[in-house]
């Protein structure tokens, strides 16, 4: 496999893709240089860092990079690479560091910006260094309604908001809901694995021909389940299963929303609501804090979840977002976890806890078979005999178009297509090297 | 009494292994919590995530699916067995006894791929138990797996 800028855009058709994307290493190095080296990555929420010093560890691809809040109370991303002889700076995700990051290995002292401070045994190094120049190398970083954002290709990068475009509405739609405005991490993070390529992820989350498929075992379960205790008494996680088992025709009348960049999302969510107590404390809430007009305006978005290419998903009904960590060409790491509306009933956290469990957790009956057909995927595309792997379902069914979006039935295949136009951007442009 | 906690426990494990899932679910009680948390410190499936944190229908859909050839995560199907070990009574009322364990499952699923295709969870798991008219049963299992904060890859066999 030659990896060529020129050959690269070639495993990228119209209506299908080189299964090779999926199977080998050096394309997956090459994706990480120049697809999570220059795109926006989603790294953290302001309330994960609420104090001075508070800092987390967060992976851009395979870059291990280091978020702190600085005395000056601006959020600083450093690589997590001490400038002296490599050690790592912090072995841990979270913490404190207030009087700043300090090498394990020789003591070295660095501000929240990466600035060296100071070196305990500065002796040898009289007229032999200059400080400045061992500073550790910052990452930039942007920010949109309290989420941070960061990007390896530093200056050569254009704006965050231009990367985000139409999809800063899906984000608007999880701060909108709040009836404070604001929102606060959740504590806890859910993480799975699975045994296969990034990307796999990607192209199945808005797949709605799936589900009866490949999530059969759990609907005819849910479904026996439903039979046995009455469908009046079925809990919310099982009525999530069985939203699995609609009709396609559900699926054929939804919107999938695709837009410049490899984004997409699926109009409409599925599974469970509020209860009505919970329902009516927290539009009480909502109109007291955005007036009645506002909060109808607010609650009428309704959109599963959002893919934001090529790092993370957002579901902003239950206020959950998942982080993908692309690990090598055949392990991918999945981080997820939830925000509290501030000010809303404590029971709509509740609603995003079961939502989070019942998306990211290995354990999760939908999801388990999700990993398992991701491996095999991997496995079979590692078979010889078919080079092209096509993506061309609803080809010619786009419903409107307009420079900022294109609207087509949510069960068409063109957000992976969609995805593989940016990927072969990104990837089929020779590298300018980071500069941050 | 240690001696009938010990049995029911055991007894738990063994109605996995043997893949009896209906007979399990009549060791719990009808509002019974069956939760494996994210962290140790989780005093509650409220506060957070969890791998999972199955009431009793969720208990039915997981073990009815075992047994469904389309549920390609468990399949082939998933062997597992459990050892157990330094049980112990953490707290006891006229009603309700907490048991503790040390836990390990080794879990087996034949998909060719050598040493990956076992694993072993390590947890200790506390039993809360409610002596109710039908006997001995269990309210509350809960799985403090000692990777809790850990990636999973798929987890279809009961821990």
């Amino acid at each position: 496999m030659t990896t060529a800028t020129s050959s690269l855009r070639e495993l990228v058709r119209s209506d299908s893709v080189h299964r090779s994307v999926y199977t080998d290493p050096a394309i997956f190095d090459l994706e990480m240089e120049r697809i999570f080296g220059r795109a926006w990555l989603y790294l953290a929420h302001d309330s994960e860092l609420p104090q001075p010093g508070d800092y987390v560890v967060r992976h851009m691809g395979t870059q291990g990079v280091i978020l702190t809040r600085g005395k000056d109370d601006a959020v600083h991303a450093i690589y997590n690479r001490c400038s002296h002889r490599g050690a790592t700076l912090c072995a841990f995700e979270k913490g404190s560091a207030t009087a700043g990051h300090q090498c394990p290995y020789h003591g070295w002292m660095f501000n929240a910006d990466g600035t060296l401070r100071g070196i305990p045994h500065p002796g040898g190094y009289d007229g032999v260094i200059d400080k400045a120049d061992l500073a550790i190398t910052r990452v930039r970083t942007e920010t949109y309604r309290g989420f941070i954002f960061g990007n390896l290709a530093g200056a050569s990068a254009g704006p965050l908001v231009d990367f985000l475009g139409h999809m800063k509405t899906s984000i608007d739609d999880l701060v909108d809901r709040s009836p404070t405005g604001r929102i606060e991490v959740g504590k806890y993070q859910l993480r799975h694995y699975y045994r296969a390529n990034w990307k796999m992820t990607f192209e199945n989350l808005n797949d709605t021909v799936h589900p009866g498929f490949a999530h059969s075992a759990s609907v005819v379960s849910a479904k026996a389940v439903m039979a046995e205790v009455g469908q009046e008494n079925v809990v919310p996680s099982v009525g999530m299963m069985l939203a699995n088992g609609k009709p396609i025709q559900f699926f054929q009348d939804l919107d999938m929303v695709t837009a410049p960049g490899g984004h997409s999302y699926i109009g409409g969510h599925m599974g469970a609501d509020y209860t009505p107590d919970t329902a009516d404390a927290y539009t009480a809430a909502l109109i007291a804090h955005h007036g009645e007009e506002r909060a109808k305006e607010v609650l009428s978005v309704d959109r599963h979840l959002m893919l934001l290419y090529p790092s993370s998903f957002w579901h902003a009904r239950y206020q959950t977002i998942r982080i993908m960590r692309p690990v090598r060409h055949d392990l991918t790491e999945m981080i997820g976890y939830t925000f509290r509306l501030v000010g809303a009933p404590e029971e709509t956290h509740v609603n995003a806890i079961e939502y989070c469990t019942g998306a990211n957790s290995a354990a999760s009956p939908v999801i388990a078979d999700d990993l398992e057909i991701y491996e095999r995927c991997l496995e079979g595309n590692t078979n010889d005999a078919r080079e092209w792997v096509p993506m061309s379902r609803g080809l010619r069914e786009v419903r409107e178009q307009d420079n900022t979006r294109t609207r087509s039935p949510s069960t068409s295949e063109i957000y992976i297509r969609n995805q593989f136009a940016a990927w072969s951007e990104y990837m089929g442009s020779e590298y300018t090297g980071a500069s941050a | 009494m240690i001696a009938e906690v010990a049995a029911l426990i055991e007894r738990e494990a063994a109605l996995l292994d043997d893949r009896r899932y209906p007979e399990w679910l009549t060791l719990f009680t009808e509002d019974c919590l069956y939760w494996a948390p994210v962290s140790p410190e989780m005093a509650s499936p409220r506060e957070g995530p969890s791998h999972f944190r199955d009431d009793r229908q969720i208990m039915m859909v997981r073990t009815h699916r075992l047994a469904n050839p389309r549920a390609f995560g468990a399949e082939p199907s998933p062997r597992t067995l459990h050892v157990i070990s330094s049980i112990r009574i953490e707290e006891e009322s006229d009603s309700e006894i907490l048991a503790s364990s040390s836990q390990i499952m080794l879990e087996y699923r034949n998909r060719g791929r050598f040493e990956d295709d076992q694993r072993a969870f390590g947890s200790r798991v506390r039993h809360r138990l409610r002596r109710t008219s039908d006997g001995l049963k269990i309210a509350e299992k809960r799985i403090d797996l000692i990777n809790a904060e850990a990636a999973f890859n798929a987890m279809a066999a009961p821990l």
